[in-house]
């Protein structure tokens, strides 16, 4: 309790990193269920990946173009990071849709190819990377540990403009997932509907890839809405449990990683494994079993 | 005699400018039950979606005739097997989906609409899996919140495609009966797609006939003899 207490504490020296870990809890699962019900888990986890691997591209321009970035390169790292990151979540997110609707070849063996290259080529370019040994590396691992209150801010307003416009359009969201065709007769513009969810869902994975890393993005955008299909009863109950499990996980995570001295990135996913396992056998527990038939 | 709500001129349609079926010349009537009947892949579905707007006409006209000139509003009943179960939705849900086309985006529902929802349901007897998950009801449920969402658009033309497949025989004259109902009650166009003739004699007044890339038209009864059918079928011919 002593730690947990040292947590809550305004003046708790990694407090920006709890509130970023927790925002993000809140948020990635809101977009991650659209990526569960519209079947495109596999995405869910290639996209923060992609992500990161925009964040290396961009810290190694500078490098092969031949000029050091100002500021101590902090700031301007920064923002080249989030331009990288950005930039291939939503070319990334537009080119595998578009493949997916199409429903040409095999998605999985895409979307594996993607990611393990992603993972690989981030890794390797911030190994040869100065920046790579001021933080980014670790971010890419996870572990959050600084986090500036400016980019918790940018965080904030970032997620609160998705979680803004996942709400005030969510019944368009909904029918043009659900029944593109119904969709398309009442006189919705499907592509932008479908568009406006692609820049949503590739906003969201740059924010959680360049504050907590890609291992809590992919953690927190699938397993919460995962977890979530076993126990909800509607889409309302499903999206706010969904959040809620990000959110409450990602603070246990931090509280676990703090106590024992963890890596943030790994406790969280780690802890959220061990919460989908218990929450399996509950599912196996309770009348009626779970929803296998779902495919979740 | 009606008056006209869609008349079909001279219609070529297909996909990727491949022509399935051409030259339909149909006229579809306010207050009718018009068929469209055909073997699997004879165009059926693609002459519906045609009508629908999702796939354009690749000759001919669509010529369509709204209230006051208002565009028609088009309800539509698709197979129910195609939804993924995967979406939590209760069978208000997906009926409240007819509404959006007259809720602008980043609206809630109002509660008049929900009212009117539930007053679809209510119509085609489905108001007790209002509150059940649309994924865990029988076809036969299922086919029915789909035809109160389609009526929650509150159409001028109700197009249906193959409501009654798996669909059990008892709930297929139920569903049959009630669009009976619904055409008297509400003087809305009825269009039918389905490949089963006992259904088509004892229901329907048109026949759209979609048959080896021809396309028959006619009243039921004229279309349906067995001098007719032996024709079209080439029974006995020659």
């Amino acid at each position: 309790m002593e730690t947990l207490r040292h947590i809550l504490s305004p003046d708790f020296l990694l407090r920006n990193s709890v509130y970023t870990s927790v925002l993000v809890g809140f948020a990635c699962p809101l977009v991650g269920v659209f990526l569960v019900v519209r079947r495109l888990v596999f995405m869910g986890v290639a996209l923060p990946q992609i992500s990161s691997t925009g964040v290396a591209i961009a810290l190694s321009l500078p490098l092969w173009l031949g000029f050091r970035l100002t500021d101590h390169g902090s700031h301007s790292a920064h923002e080249l990071a989030f331009v990288g990151s950005i930039t291939f979540s939503l070319t990334a997110i537009l080119i595998l849709a578009f493949l997916e609707r199409r429903g040409r070849g095999q998605p999985e063996s895409r979307l594996g190819t993607a990611y393990v290259v992603a993972a690989a080529l981030s890794i390797l370019l911030l190994a040869k990377n100065p920046y790579g040994e001021i933080g980014w590396l670790d971010m890419l691992k996870g572990e959050v540990i600084t986090v500036h209150s400016t980019d918790l801010a940018w965080t904030a307003i970032a997620l609160a403009i998705v979680v803004a416009t996942l709400g005030l359009f969510h019944k368009e969201l909904l029918l043009v997932s659900f029944d593109r065709e119904m969709a398309a007769i009442l006189g919705k513009n499907v592509i932008f509907w479908d568009v406006l969810l692609y820049l949503l869902i590739g906003l969201t994975v740059s924010m959680a890839v360049l504050s907590v890393g890609p291992l809590i993005a992919f953690g927190f955008l699938l397993i919460p809405a995962l977890m979530a299909h076993w126990f909800a009863r509607n889409m309302r109950q499903f999206t706010v449990l969904a959040s809620l499990i990000g959110g409450v996980a990602a603070f246990l995570g931090f509280w676990v990683a703090y106590r024992w001295d963890l890596p943030v990135g790994p406790t969280d996913v780690v802890l959220l494994g061990v919460l989908y396992g218990a929450a399996w056998v509950i599912t196996k527990l309770l009348p009626g079993g779970s929803r296998a038939i779902h495919g979740t | 005699m009606n008056e006209p709500l869609i008349t079909l001129d001279n219609l070529s349609i297909g996909y990727n400018g491949q022509p399935v079926l051409s030259g339909i010349t149909v006229s579809i009537s306010r207050a009718s039950f018009t068929a469209i009947l055909g073997a699997n892949g004879s165009g059926k579905s693609t002459l519906l979606k045609t009508l629908l707007g999702l796939l354009p006409p690749l000759a001919g006209r669509i010529n369509t005739y709204g209230p006051a000139g208002t565009p028609l509003v088009l309800g539509y009943v698709p197979q129910s097997v195609q939804f993924d179960p995967i979406y939590l939705l209760t069978g208000l849900e997906v009926a409240l989906m007819g509404t959006f086309g007259r809720v602008r985006p980043g609206r809630f529902v109002p509660s008049v609409e929900r009212s009117f929802t539930r007053e679809c349901l209510q119509t085609v007897g489905a108001e007790e899996f209002a509150r059940k998950r649309f994924a865990e009801l029988s076809g036969g449920q299922k086919q029915r919140v789909l035809i109160a969402r389609a009526l929650a658009t509150r159409p001028d033309v109700l197009m249906l495609d193959e409501p009654t497949a798996g669909v059990d025989p008892t709930a297929t004259h139920a569903v049959l009966d009630f669009i009976w109902q619904v055409i008297k009650e509400r003087e809305i166009a009825v269009l039918f797609v389905t490949h089963d003739f006992a259904l088509v004699r004892e229901h329907a007044q048109q026949v759209v006939w979609l048959h080896h890339g021809k396309v028959e038209h006619g009243a039921a009864e004229e279309l349906l003899t067995p001098k007719r059918l032996a024709e079209i079928l080439e029974i006995g011919a020659g």
